[in-house]
């Protein structure tokens, strides 16, 4: 009798397991589906919850990217050396250039300063910098980030901009107790208010994933020129004015690109900052200065 | 015999591994090289890993489990969130479901399974995100992506099976 029992039970649990496993699989799917339609309207829980899981694994991706950030500029050191006495007459030369330039910038300076004294001109607040470390690339065909190792407890915010000693790189886009997500100007995206720098000319530098992004919205009568530096213009609010962002590229079948000065797929360091206009007031123990994320 | 607890807890951990390689793989997957061009195009090891453990342990590679590694990759690459999720919670039941295909044929009919998953997940990856982002959006880095992906399948394949040989072998 029992055998017959259980295979009764089991002729009626297999299908039912079955039917189970099935549903597991649409409904995993269908969750899935949800979390895309919930990321797609930038809901605020599941941007905390995946702050807070980046802000797990953060500890982690600091230790494995060391080996390769020591690796890497190893292999840059070895390079540098090779070109040693090349490296030391350009320099020499833009040394030479360089020292032209800094009398015309302080006379410059020094009539500004004549200027703004006969203005009454407000100085602009100084900004704030926040060092971190590259921790994490993307690694995603269609994502143009990376994962910093500096969050709130930093000082980080929503919105800071990323930079780096050539310009630009993207904004922080999601930010943790103690890690962040730069957007970088490439990725689809990013939008960044600028300006033509020798015309003045408003545009969008809009990221497709791409290496060079596109400069969109430029008035219809604005004539652009390869070779020309792009800077934000501060527009919005949300970047610092005259952050150097790239030059143009030849403007071929009519769409106008933008070469950024940074080189955005070996990042290893940003600085992120601030713009006090955004936020006049911060709290005071988010303004001590903690530079741990910096420690080379 | 009943087993002892320890070895119930020896199978319950031996059980654990592909879950502890994914999660170990994604976290992998996110290590800056600093090589130009190599970010967009890195191979999407946590795809060959769930193919693999599917194909010869789904057992121990839960639906469930395989939806928040690929969550968990979808967080920490900053895609959207549910993207991978979705992938390889499709390729888990593609493959388990395909298993008897697989098991026991020599490493080429492996190989070309993978070739036609690598190809199918990288097509539902863009339309997802061409969908996500709605625009039409450049396939090439996900073209060069399954491409090295498909290429690196085999020296994954060989840590994995060594992996489910010396560690897994008992249980």
């Amino acid at each position: 009798m029992k055998p017959r029992n259980g295979s009764g039970v089991l002729r009626l649990a297999l299908p039912l397991r079955g039917l189970v496993h099935r549903f597991a699989f649409l409904f995993l799917v269908l969750a899935a589906i949800a979390l895309m339609l919930l990321g797609r309207t930038d809901n605020v829980v599941v941007e905390r919850v995946s702050a807070v899981v980046i802000d797990v694994f953060s500890p982690i991706m600091d230790v494995l990217s060391r080996p390769a950030a020591s690796v890497n500029e190893a292999v840059l050191t070895i390079r540098e050396l090779a070109s040693l006495r090349d490296e030391n007459a350009r320099l020499k030369r833009e040394n030479a250039r360089l020292l032209v330039w800094q009398d015309a910038a302080r006379k410059l300076a020094a009539q500004n300063a004549a200027l703004h004294a006969l203005l009454d001109y407000k100085p602009e607040p100084t900004t704030r910098y926040i060092a971190a470390r590259v921790i994490g690339d993307s690694g995603g065909a269609f994502v143009r980030s990376v994962v910093v190792n500096a969050g709130t407890s930093q000082g980080v915010s929503k919105g800071q901009a990323a930079v780096t000693g050539q310009g630009l790189a993207g904004r922080v886009a999601q930010v943790g107790y103690r890690s962040a997500r730069v957007l970088l100007i490439t990725d689809i995206n990013s939008r960044v208010p600028v300006l033509v720098e020798s015309s003045r000319k408003r545009a969008i530098l809009a990221g497709d994933n791409g290496l060079l992004p596109r400069l969109t919205f430029l008035p219809a009568n604005a004539s652009v020129k390869a070779g020309d530096r792009v800077v934000t213009s501060g527009h919005g609010g949300v970047f610092p004015p005259g952050l150097p962002i790239g030059r143009i590229t030849v403007a071929e079948d009519g769409v106008v690109r933008v070469a950024p000065f940074n080189d955005l797929d070996s990042l290893e360091f940003l600085r992120l900052v601030d713009n006090p206009r955004v936020q006049p007031l911060a709290s005071p123990r988010k303004l001590k200065p903690k530079q741990k994320a910096a420690n080379r | 015999m009943s087993p002892s607890l320890s070895q119930r807890l020896d199978v319950l951990a031996r059980n654990l591994i592909p879950a502890a390689l994914g999660v170990a793989l994604v976290v992998l997957s996110t290590i800056p090289f600093y090589l130009p061009g190599y970010g967009p195009i890195a191979p999407n090891l946590v795809l060959m890993a769930v193919f693999y453990w599917a194909v010869f342990r789904s057992e121990a590679l839960s639906p469930v489990t395989v939806f928040f590694i690929g969550l968990l990759q979808d967080v920490l690459t900053g895609a959207p969130p549910g993207l991978n999720a979705a992938v390889l919670v499709l390729v888990r039941t593609f493959a388990a479901s395909q298993n008897r295909v697989f098991r026991g044929k020599s490493f080429l009919v492996l190989w070309f399974g993978f070739v036609l998953v690598g190809v199918a997940a990288a097509f539902v990856i863009w339309l997802l995100s061409a969908i996500y982002h709605l625009t039409l959006i450049d396939p090439s880095p996900i073209v060069f992506q399954a491409a090295l992906t498909i290429t690196l399948f085999p020296f994954l394949v060989w840590g994995f099976s060594w992996t489910h040989q010396k560690l897994m072998a008992q249980s």
